[in-house]
């Protein structure tokens, strides 16, 4: 009976469960959609923040003072400790190998360069940076490799032309250098280390503007700066991209001062300090620097902006709650002389609210999952045009849109529903 | 005659009217208070990453000196002309660079940056200072000395450290020791006079930069405008801040703007079912109204002029309460207050007139109605 009476209430007229129908998915759509975006956005604009660069610095311990002024260092090759290249792999192996986004070891190699094609006036002594651009790394989790270098860490790094090849003797020249040494796309440099004898003639094969005193410097393939330097297989200074958690109080303690389980969490949270103590566990004799000025503003930027963004998903929700409320509130209005006519025939209250109760709650899960499906594809949407990457759907959000709907429809249909089963029958069925 | 109707109306049935007000007003105080923070919080999060330091260099034409790597000077006048065109919010330093001998701990190689001590707090936010950092600028005696530098030297804040260049000697006390986390953690800070005469370049500067706050429109124009008063000079952004910070500031503000697009949608809803409901109880007043020779333009007018009493008297209420919301949200988030603005108020009222005259689309059905057939109380 209750069964048949509920099929025949929504079966009968569709209609009148549209409005209702449409407030529940359009509002749990919104709803769906502003979570899944809360929930993504902190992990997004970190993303995002990857795009200043570096934000932990790897150097030698046993260094002397690095001679650096806005990012090329001019210390002789004879000074100064190294770092071997074989151990990168090993930053891919560490537990958090997958918020390492990219790294990049720089050799810095005064050189005097000397034109070996007519167009280079006369020789000048600059600095030659050794890196990577777009480097193939063998990882040790088996067949894949990985792809770093100053493109992943220096994305800002503008190309006029072509960057250099991987093991060529090719070089890209910084703007300004270019510009002062009337140095073009395709010339021939010779360039000679002053502490050894013998030279090596590169090819011109781009202008690279890089900002800073990188603009004054040389270009090449890391095995180049080396053999330059008489230092093979060796770096100087490793820039890390990774991803990081937003720094709070707990991470700025010192972690020799924690308890062990303090220490597992910080430890198991991708602190910008947990790994940097990571890295200089898998790099013995290296000291990590976090690059203040951009973990700070990241972790700032990140906790204001995570703050507000969801203070304004809690506006829509309030306004998805108002309209559903709204719709229920108004079908249920409605079906008061519908009330009347079952009252009448001997219905009793408990029967009565029981029934429209859950019709209300059967859109309510319907609307909802449908809500969610839409709302999925909102987020992807958003993700998609503000980060250029999809939002994921994420299933943990349905089952809480499924309650919201649910306890929104049944407390707005409530109150009209206990004022209807408490009027006496007769009126309502006269109409008034 | 239409007054009275008008009043009637808003008087018949409070609850609906109360849900579409709260709606309304709900919908208006989180637009507002969005409408409102908009401007703030470019500002704010444009404040915010200048602790990234300087996005803007002013430095010479030509990088290199004629010869070696020695880098060109400008003349320091420059950094004057800057400071007389001053805009809010910039802040602006000279700097010149040299690799001077520390005679006091082994005639090491160590850079030693000139600048204006009083300005490092500022242009740097992000640096630990431990020790005296408020140095004047015309301090010729203390300096400032990175982490890396005070424990290779083995120099703490009091200690003295003696630089020599070319003949030049400078002998310094250590007022404090800068954490910085980059390369200046290396490097010895003093003033510039300091760095003149240790490099032999009195009245000369390498470099200034500047901090400067805003749009990335607003820097560019920034640019342009310091480029035109020092046309010898090159002023370039460091694109490494500039062109992340502009790309942030555009995906936050579009997330917000997005955000605050899907709220309207969902008070344009909300109203939407109050009004239907409406338009389904009144089929007998407007079928009584129609009857008794009301036309349908007169009737729909006044239904119309309600929906409108309730989007102005909703955007006026929503105006007050997102004032409110924002100045808490200012608070909340980034800890500084935010001044109301009254540009917002039309904005919101007129949003909210459109968003209920929108809602009020099912009125329309009220046309279909034909007398008879209501009055026979079908």
């Amino acid at each position: 009976m209750f069964i048949r009476l509920l099929k025949e209430s929504i079966s009968r007229n569709p209609r009148r469960k549209l409005l209702t129908g449409v407030a529940l998915v359009l509002g749990m759509a919104v709803a769906t959609a502003t979570l899944t975006v809360a929930v993504d956005v902190g992990t997004q604009l970190a993303r995002e923040f990857r795009s200043f660069g570096a934000n932990l610095l790897v150097t030698p311990q046993a260094d002397t003072l690095p001679v650096e002024i806005g990012g090329v260092d001019y210390r002789p090759v004879a000074q100064g400790a190294y770092l071997p290249v074989s151990k990168l792999p090993e930053l891919k192996s560490i537990f958090w190998r997958h918020n390492i986004l990219g790294f990049t070891p720089f050799l810095d190699v005064p050189v005097n360069v000397a034109p070996a094609s007519a167009g280079v006036t006369k020789p000048f002594s600059a600095t030659l940076i050794g890196t990577w651009y777009k480097h193939s790394l063998a990882v040790e989790d088996g067949a894949s490799t990985f792809v770093t270098g100053a493109s992943v860490t220096d994305p800002w790094w503008k190309i006029r032309g072509q960057w250099f090849n991987e093991d060529s003797t090719q070089c890209v020249v910084g703007a300004s250098l270019a510009q002062d040494r009337h140095i073009s796309i395709g010339d021939e440099l010779s360039l000679s280390a002053p502490s050894l004898t013998g030279s090596t003639t590169v090819t011109v094969t781009g202008i690279v503007s890089a900002g800073g005193s990188q603009d004054n410097a040389i270009f090449c393939p890391l095995t180049l700066a080396q053999t330059l330097a008489g230092k093979p297989g060796e770096f100087r200074e490793l820039s890390v991209s990774a991803l990081t958690t937003p720094e709070d109080a707990f991470s700025r303690r010192d972690p020799n001062t924690m308890t062990p389980a303090e220490f597992d969490r910080w430890y198991c949270t991708p602190y910008i300090s947990s790994i940097a103590h990571e890295i200089q566990q898998v790099f013995p004799g290296t000291r990590v620097r976090t690059v203040r000025r951009i973990a700070e503003t990241e972790g700032s930027v990140l906790a204001h902006v995570g703050l507000l963004f969801w203070i304004i998903t809690i506006a829509a929700l309030i306004a998805a709650a108002l309209a559903i409320a709204a719709t229920s509130a108004t079908t249920a209005m409605e079906r008061r002389s519908e009330l009347g006519l079952m009252k009448a025939l001997g219905a009793t209250n408990l029967l009565v609210g029981a029934l429209f109760l859950s019709e209300q709650l059967l859109i309510a899960i319907v609307g909802g999952c449908i809500g969610f499906a839409i709302g999925a594809g909102l987020a992807r949407e958003l993700g998609e045009s503000v980060f250029g990457v999809a939002t994921s759907p994420r299933l943990i959000v349905l089952p809480i849109i499924l309650a919201a709907a649910a306890l929104i429809a049944v407390i707005a249909s409530w109150i009209p529903l206990y004022r209807a089963a408490h009027l006496s029958p007769a009126p309502v069925l006269r109409g008034e | 005659m239409f007054k009275r109707l008008l009043w009637h109306l808003l008087r018949g049935n409070r609850v609906r009217m109360a849900v579409a007000l709260l709606a309304l007003t709900s919908g208006g105080a989180v637009v507002s208070a969005l409408l409102n923070l908009n401007v703030d919080v470019n500002r704010k999060l444009s404040q915010e990453f200048r602790s990234l330091g300087a996005n803007l260099v002013i430095s010479s034409q030509t990088t290199a000196a004629a010869s070696g790597t020695s880098p060109a000077l400008i003349d320091a006048s420059a950094i004057q002309t800057i400071e007389r065109a001053q805009s809010a919010g910039v802040v602006a330093a000279p700097y010149l660079y040299v690799v001077a001998q520390a005679a006091s701990a082994g005639n090491r190689d160590v850079v030693v940056a000139g600048t204006w001590l009083d300005r490092i707090a500022r242009m740097s936010p992000s640096w630990q200072i431990s020790g005296d950092s408020s140095l004047p600028r015309a301090d010729g005696v203390h300096c400032l000395i990175g982490r890396n530098v005070s424990r290779t030297f083995g120099v703490i804040t009091g200690g003295k450290i003696t630089l020599a260049n070319e003949g030049h000697v400078a002998n310094l006390t250590v007022s404090g020791v800068i954490d910085a986390g980059g390369s200046e953690d290396n490097q010895i800070f003093v003033n510039l006079p300091v760095a003149q005469k240790l490099a032999g370049a009195e009245g000369k500067i390498q470099l200034i930069e500047l901090s400067v706050p805003g749009s990335p429109e607003g820097i560019r124009a920034l640019e342009s405008r310091l480029q035109s008063a020092l046309p010898a000079l090159a002023v370039k952004p460091i694109p490494q801040i500039t062109e992340a910070e502009g790309k942030l500031l555009g995906r936050i503000r579009f997330l917000i703007v997005s955000t605050g697009l899907l709220i309207l949608v969902l008070t344009a809803l909300c109203i939407l079912a109050t009004m239907a409901a409406l338009a389904m109880e009144r089929r007998k007043d407007v079928g009584l109204m129609k009857a008794l020779g009301g036309s349908m333009q007169k009737v729909l007018r006044i239904f119309l002029a309600e929906v409108g009493i309730l989007g102005v008297t909703g955007g006026i209420l929503g105006y007050v309460l997102g004032m409110f919301l924002s100045i808490w949200m200012g608070h909340r988030v980034f800890g500084a207050s935010i001044t109301p603005r009254w540009e917002v108020f039309p904005a919101t009222v007129a949003l909210m007139l459109i968003v209920s005259l929108a809602g009020a689309l099912p009125l329309r059905l009220l046309g279909n109605i034909r007398p008879a057939v209501i009055l026979r109380g079908e």
